[in-house]
């Protein structure tokens, strides 16, 4: 009788040790496969920097280049537009851009109109709802969405309303601000977007 | 109520009630029983046994690596090249992926090729496995369409022409050949056309002939059980207490921990192709097949990857001497030998009338219909082999000098004809090619006779242990 | 009659001298030398991508060979600015057809097509011919559309043939080459009288070039190095990947040899 059980402990063992070498073989395995969809080495390529000339950009015009197939938005702004974003301080939900900073604001755009200069708005024209491009509303004024609107971008979606500086207004479903991506100043005119300075 | 009469599940501790739950809605413990615990497989299975398994294994890996292939992949002539060098470069573990799939289908059919030599050896194909046999049969048809179709993807040199080739065997059947190999190219040559609906028959059309197959295959072998070495019956002498056959074992945890280990060893042979030889010195991959498609300039040596080239050998060797010489002479021997071993007047004129219309197309068509004729006669006549056999006997353990002698031949003629395939032609290789195709039909064609008056020892009553 | 025809059309066949295959040198690489795949690689952007494209191989993946980006861009981008792109060629496949007569093929893969030891001789193989368009001919590839872009450096050689009566002796002396070399076969008839039917093919240095023939030999190995890497960059990788998965399969292979034999106890 003990013989039996023996044997049964030993069989036991044996089960679950290849068992378990097995499942970690198998898992292991599985990994490279879902690595392979991840973005390939040419999608990185071309995910790589792209520059823009804002020479010609007049104030109060915006202006959208492609960086990773994505719209980033270059917005000229008026003195009064960049007072309107002071004033819309209240009605953002972020105001100080202190959520997730290291994805949304890089360091050199943790200011009142998230830019490196006041003038020029650079932002990732994708809603961080679920992703729509908002539109522009640039001029203030009463709208359906909202009474005392000081300009900024509506969300066709769900209705997301932001800013002029990119901040998402409170008690609507986008959670965040729009996403400020790297970019530097090459010189005056020309802005490198998608690879910060400390980089170069 | 059907629900309440089944039993609770017992033994898979935390899992009971779940298990439970599903038994009352599916037959799962019944297909669990009826397939794995209570299949009784005869114990003495030997290495031979091990391909089926792994045959299966195959066909999981070849589906999972082409899924993911499939994502990379672009079926357009224009980027078919470049996207599987792209596979290969710069998605993220693609290389991988992409010689699992070729070195996959290489060995699919070292798998499929051993399994079907265990068969001939065993007898497994004898009654009552005819039909387990026949979707055998079907299964290697669907495997070759699959991997030819596959080839043609790469899109290099060796993909285009070969595909060029095979397409043009159709063009020699009479009458509406060139209309049907029009019809199967979509094209008056190989061309975008081809290539975008070989990949649909690769990727979705064989896939599910073949996965019906083998179902069809597995459900027919547990109707009629498994043969094994000794070619008896174990279901012929059973405990008359228990009703299980003496000398079988239930699959399920005999075979499945020995498919197991099956499994691990098959595993270090592929990774060993994969990682270290995965061109297998231009074997699984060709090396004109890095040369992208170029539909005017033919690559000075061409020939098919390995899996095919014994009956490419059978093609190249039916030239217009071989069918005057050797198939004319041996269509009217053979019909001979049919008529004087036939009892029956009627069967004696059928065959003498087959034998005079084949006779005058064999002396009026071209050679290269008959190439093809005999190249798709030497895949189809294993349908045949159930028949052809008429040994009292199944297994080679007990059949006699003259079979073991046949079949001796029939392997070594296989393997010549193969490597033969791989290489240009000359006079004297040519001249091989023609004996070993002779050689070849005559096994079979003269099956009936041989395997019949030879002189076998008799069958043990039970399976013997090694 | 028609034996006649047969027989006619056999001793034809038989007059064609049989052209025997080059004799290939086996090329001395090795891709783990970074070394070499970092000369390798400017030899065959300076060189080669003028004319051929390698269209698959991005020149970001140049860094896998020890290269900064920094030096990447200096030294190896000419075609473009952007490291992320394809190496590329200027001239369209037109163009060259007009200037070459055949458009020159994309060597991404060439190497697994025609294999190293192929290139390595071909590289080496180059002699003066008047009669070609581009003034030279090649050993491996007769008639070849490509000129011999290396000569400056490899200095000008010139093809030679002696003849044997046999064919280990020409195969003797053949072996003695530094390059390629073939043996032409005659027939009796060709041969004439004196019997020397084999021809060895050679070639001999005419005029030097700036390199040394170890040196330009060194230079090939490089570039050929560099091309068999290019042709599968992640050959590397794939033999590591390959020993931790036999290692592990070895564990697999143990752990369930133990458990079949230990289930297999039961059946007698
Ligand atoms: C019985 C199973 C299969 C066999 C024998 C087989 C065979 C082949 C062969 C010989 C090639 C060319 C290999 C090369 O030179 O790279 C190939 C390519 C390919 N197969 Fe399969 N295959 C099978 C199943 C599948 C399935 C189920 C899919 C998709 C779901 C698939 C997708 C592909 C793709 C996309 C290619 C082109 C990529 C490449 O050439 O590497 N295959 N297959
Ligand atoms: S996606 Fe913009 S509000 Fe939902």
């Amino acid at each position: 009788m003990s013989d039996q059980s023996q044997v049964n402990r030993s069989r036991r063992s044996l089960v679950i040790a290849s068992a378990c070498a097995g499942g970690a073989a198998a898992v292991a395995t599985s990994v490279p496969f879902a690595a392979s969809m991840l973005p390939s080495e040419r999608a990185e390529a071309l995910g790589a920097p792209v520059e823009a000339d804002i020479g010609q950009l007049n104030p109060g015009e915006k202006m959208t280049v492609e960086w990773r197939g994505q719209p980033v938005w270059i917005l000229h702004r008026t003195k009064e537009m960049l007072e309107e974003i002071e004033r819309t301080d209240g009605k953002v939900a972020d105001p100080k851009s202190e959520r997730k900073k290291g994805e949304l604001t890089p360091e050199y755009a943790r200011n009142e109109y998230r830019s490196i200069k006041p003038e020029y708005l650079v932002v990732v024209g994708i809603c961080s709802h679920l992703g729509c491009s908002p539109q522009d509303r640039l001029k203030p004024g009463p709208e359906a969405f909202e009474s005392q609107w000081t300009g900024g971008f509506y969300c066709p979606c769900h209705g997301s309303l932001f800013d002029l500086a990119g901040r998402v207004y409170k008690n609507k479903p986008a959670p965040d601000n729009l996403k400020v991506p790297p970019y530097t100043y090459l010189s005056d005119t020309r802005i490198l977007i998608g690879e910060d300075k400390k980089k170069a | 109520m059907a629900a309440a009469e089944k039993q609770a599940v017992t033994g898979a501790g935390p899992f009971n009630d779940l298990l439970t739950w599903i038994d009352q809605r599916f037959p799962l413990m019944e297909t669990w029983r009826k397939h794995l615990t209570e299949y009784y497989a005869p114990k003495n299975f030997n290495f031979w046994y091990y391909f089926g398994s792994l045959a299966l294994f195959v066909l999981v890996i070849q589906i999972v690596t082409g899924i993911f292939l499939t994502m990379n992949y672009k079926p357009d002539a224009a980027q078919a090249f470049a996207s599987v060098e792209y596979i290969m470069r710069e998605v993220p573990w693609g290389w991988w992926i992409r010689y699992m799939h070729s070195t996959g289908a290489s060995l699919f059919f070292i798998c499929v090729y051993l399994h079907m030599f265990r068969a001939m050896l065993y007898g497994s194909y004898r009654r009552p496995r005819e039909l387990l046999w026949i979707f055998g049969v079907l299964i290697f048809l669907c495997l070759m369409a699959e991997a030819f179709f596959g080839y043609l993807l790469p899109w290099g040199q060796m993909s285009y022409w070969g595909a060029q080739v095979i397409v043009n065997l159709f063009d020699a059947i009479p009458v509406i050949g060139p209309d049907l190999a029009i019809w199967i190219r979509g094209d008056f040559v190989v061309s975008d056309a081809t290539l975008n609906r070989f990949f649909a028959y690769h990727v979705i059309a064989v896939p599910l002939a073949l996965l019906a197959l083998v179902v069809a295959h597995l459900l027919a072998l547990h109707e009629v059980g498994s043969s094994n070495p000794d070619g008896v019956e174990i279901k012929n002498v059973k405990d008359p207490k228990t009703g299980r056959p003496l000398d079988g074992i239930p699959f399920h945890p005999y075979y499945t921990v020995k498919d197991t280990f099956g499994v691990v060893v098959f595993l270090i042979v592929f990774s060993m192709v994969v990682f270290f030889a995965p061109d297998a010195g231009g074997y699984f991959l060709e090396h004109n097949n890095f040369i992208p498609a170029d539909p005017l300039k033919t690559p000075a040596h061409i020939a098919p990857v390995w899996y095919f080239t014994p009956y490419y050998s059978i093609l190249r060797a039916t030239t217009d001497d071989f069918v005057l010489w050797v198939l004319a002479p041996g269509v009217v021997a053979f019909a001979l030998l049919l008529i004087w071993s036939m009892k029956k007047n009627s069967t004696r004129m059928t065959v003498g009338v087959t034998a005079i219309v084949l006779l005058a197309g064999l002396l009026n068509l071209d050679a290269k219909v008959w190439g093809v004729v005999l190249m798709a006669t030497s895949v189809m006549i294993f349908f045949f082999l159930p028949w052809l056999d008429r040994s009292p006997v199944k297994s080679i353990r007990y059949k006699g000098p003259i079979t073991k002698t046949a079949l001796t031949l029939f392997v070594i003629v296989f393997f010549v004809l193969g490597y033969l395939g791989t290489e240009s032609v000359t006079e004297g290789r040519t001249l091989a090619a023609q004996i070993g195709t002779a050689v070849y039909f005559l096994f079979f064609f003269l099956m009936p006779w041989y395997s019949k008056i030879d002189k076998c020892l008799p069958e043990p009553e039970r399976v013997t242990s090694k | 009659m028609k034996a006649l025809v047969v027989l006619l059309a056999l001793a034809a066949q038989l007059a064609l001298a049989a052209e025997e295959p080059v004799r290939l040198d086996s090329a001395p690489i090795d891709p783990r030398d970074v070394a070499s795949l970092q000369t390798g690689a400017r030899s065959f952007v300076n060189y080669c991508l003028n004319c051929h494209s390698a269209g698959m191989m991005r020149y970001h993946k140049l860094l896998d060979l020890g290269l900064t980006e920094q030096q990447v861009k200096e030294n190896l981008l000419f075609t473009t600015d952007k490291i992320g792109e394809l190496m590329n060629v200027a001239m369209t496949r037109k163009d060259a057809k007009e200037w070459l007569g055949t458009a020159p093929p994309d060597l991404s893969v060439i190497a697994r097509a025609r294999g190293p030891d192929w290139l390595y001789t071909y590289m080496r193989s180059f002699y003066r011919d008047p009669e070609s368009a581009t003034g030279w001919n090649n050993m491996v590839f007769e008639h070849v559309a490509m000129p011999h872009v290396l000569w400056t450096l490899s200095g000008q050689q010139v093809q030679e043939e002696r003849k044997f009566k046999n064919m280990e002796q020409a195969e003797a002396v053949g072996r003695q080459q530094k390059n390629a070399w073939k043996i032409d076969v005659l027939t009796p008839d060709q041969a004439g009288k004196d019997g020397e039917r084999f021809i060895l093919k050679t070639i001999r240095t005419e005029t030097a070039g700036s390199l040394s023939q170890i040196e330009y030999d060194i230079m090939v190995r490089d570039l050929v190095n560099f091309m068999t890497w290019m042709s599968e960059p992640n050959q590397i990788t794939r033999k590591q990947v390959g020993y931790v998965v036999m290692l592990v399969l070895l564990v697999l292979l143990v752990l369930t040899y133990l458990l079949y034999k230990e289930f297999w106890k039961d059946v007698h």
